[in-house]
């Protein structure tokens, strides 16, 4: 953990065009804008079988030096360990509350949007199963669609969201888009000043919503309702995103997810 | 739920008499159940939003931001703290054979209570399993390490937000204060054989001491008290007991006069809620033999 950051890191998501979903594509948004907040420098790889190749499988990872380390929550431990870190300015309580405002976001945004594109028929019918099986012939694709399918659907009823309207879920959603925008209040970032990775997990959920076309746009008319939301994901991309030329840059990721989505 | 129900409608002033019902199937699934004026409401969140619109909001002075923290704190107690919890009293092998299949099994009526308790702990592990069991944790005890790991971290930070304050907000128990009771007084209370959760939080004598609190405060006993289902003389860990082995009760309510004077609380004469709850009728002195 003492050497320092290499310049070939690399990020490993889906196929951007074709295949990611709307849950990985946040995820790895969040993982994405967090990095630069910590200007570290990481190429983002798209790979058709990223999802198996992560340890724990699920996208994003990131392929540093010669460790591999998935998902945000240990990425951003890995990165403590290097010795960068975006929270360290926090006091106890401070820190308290962050671990329980991304407890939050995974717990309602990130279920909400399984939800969206694994448990709703239409969704799953046009949307899901096409993309999540693009890379492959058939009858491959089918069978691994219908496999995860199954797989998030069994977590759904484990939980207890198997049995929520799509009604229930948006308004869920609405419910934590409310939390999020009164503790933003007017305020830049969350905690104030300097942006934390909890910065970097709504913005990444909240962009995806935004600039991701669905069947219909209800999911992202909750997050539009607040405005100091929106305002927020704007900042966040332009302070961190744009002016890039690389591949990774958020308008680049929404642009083609738009395009592609509309099929 | 059942404790964090309780607690909740305490804070807030709401009247409830507890009532346990006649078992049945159905009424298993669904307790805690909440019946007023013909309206049956049965889940725990639905509960708590029924009984804000009926305005006995127990979160009426905390601010936008204040409420935005409980139910990002809420998320965390079930995330961090849930699996643990329901682990130890359904999953956790010396636990479950020696203090929870008993006291369910004791409360429900022959034949259920041979097959009921199993398939509750099944569902627990199912659910553990399926929510925290991927990849890289391929056995049950990485899982279970895991799971205990977080509960401890969450009541660390749960220990830190509380410092040295009465409640969470301030002076005046709100929503967030329930439920972080109705997961803590179950670790704390309930003796099990192994309790490495309720060494962990003795350790943090924040939180005893908020529990304590809240017990002596909230859940005490008198004389003018009564319920339909008959005194129950036990102490407070009995109570505690009875509550939590997953709705199964049978319980002395109590209302504390000093929050009725609470500004929000309407003077209301409409018919009292009932909390209804699974389990014979009877004291737990009576308990039948399975």
């Amino acid at each position: 953990a003492a050497e320092p950051w290499p310049e070939n890191a690399a990020l490993y998501q889906q196929l951007k065009e074709e295949q990611i979903l709307l849950s990985d594509n946040a995820s790895s948004l969040a993982v994405q804008a967090f990095l630069q907040m910590c200007n570290l420098p990481v190429r983002v790889v798209c790979r058709a079988n990223a999802e198996y190749m992560s340890p724990s499988g699920k996208v994003p990872f990131i392929h540093v030096g010669n460790q591999v380390v998935s998902e945000l929550g240990p990425i951003v431990q890995f990165v403590k360990a290097k010795g960068h870190s975006l929270s360290d300015g926090l006091d106890e309580v401070q820190k308290a509350e962050m671990k329980a405002y991304m407890e939050l976001v995974n717990n309602m945004l990130l279920t909400a949007e399984l939800y969206l594109q694994w448990c709703d028929d239409v969704t799953v019918e046009e949307i899901t199963h096409p993309r999540y099986g693009s890379p492959y012939p058939w009858p491959l694709n089918r069978i691994l669609s219908y496999q995860k399918q199954w797989e998030v659907r069994r977590k759904m009823k484990a939980i207890g969201w198997a049995g929520k309207t799509l009604d229930q879920v948006l308004e869920d959603v609405d419910q934590c888009c409310q939390a999020l925008s009164q503790r933003l209040g007017t305020q830049p970032y969350f905690f104030n000043k300097q942006p934390t990775e909890l910065d970097a997990l709504v913005f990444g959920h909240l962009f995806t919503i935004l600039t991701t076309q669905l069947i219909t746009d209800e999911l992202s008319e909750k997050v539009k309702n607040y405005s100091n939301l929106t305002a927020f994901c704007r900042r966040i991309e332009q302070q961190y995103f744009e002016g890039h030329d690389k591949d990774s840059s958020a308008t680049v990721a929404a642009r083609s997810a738009k395009r592609s989505l509309l099929r | 739920p059942q404790s964090l129900l309780q607690a909740y409608a305490k804070f807030s002033g709401a009247p409830l008499t507890v009532n346990t019902i006649n078992n049945s199937w159905r009424a298993l699934k669904d307790v805690p159940v909440l019946v007023s004026e013909d309206v049956v409401i049965s889940q725990p969140a639905k509960i708590l939003n029924f009984l804000r619109k009926q305005k006995y909001n127990a979160d009426y002075e905390l601010s936008a931001k204040q409420g935005a923290d409980t139910l990002a704190y809420i998320a965390l107690l079930e995330e961090k703290l849930l699996p643990a919890v329901l682990h130890t009293f359904w999953v956790e092998a010396e636990n479950y054979c020696s203090v929870t299949k008993p006291w369910f099994a004791s409360r429900i009526a022959f034949p259920l209570s041979l097959y009921l308790p199993g398939k509750m702990s099944r569902e627990v592990l199912n659910r553990i399993l399926l929510t925290r069991g991927g990849p890289p944790l391929y056995s049950l005890s990485e899982v279970e390490a895991q799971i205990y790991r977080d509960a401890k971290e969450c009541l660390n930070l749960l220990s830190k937000r509380l410092g040295t304050s009465q409640f969470f907000f301030g002076d005046t128990p709100t929503t967030l204060d329930a439920f972080v009771f109705g997961f803590l007084a179950p670790i704390y209370k309930v003796c099990f054989p192994r309790v490495q959760l309720q060494e962990h939080l003795r350790q943090l004598p924040n939180l005893c001491r908020f529990c304590d609190d809240i017990l002596s405060c909230y859940f005490r006993l008198t004389v003018s008290g009564h319920s339909p289902a008959g005194q129950d003389t036990a102490d407070a860990n009995l109570q505690k007991l009875t509550q939590l082995v997953n709705k199964e009760s049978n319980l002395i309510e109590k209302m504390d006069d000093n929050l009725r004077k609470s500004p929000q609380h309407p003077p209301r004469k409409l018919t009292t809620l009932k909390l209804a709850a699974g389990g014979e009728g009877s004291s737990p002195l009576n308990r039948l033999s399975p």
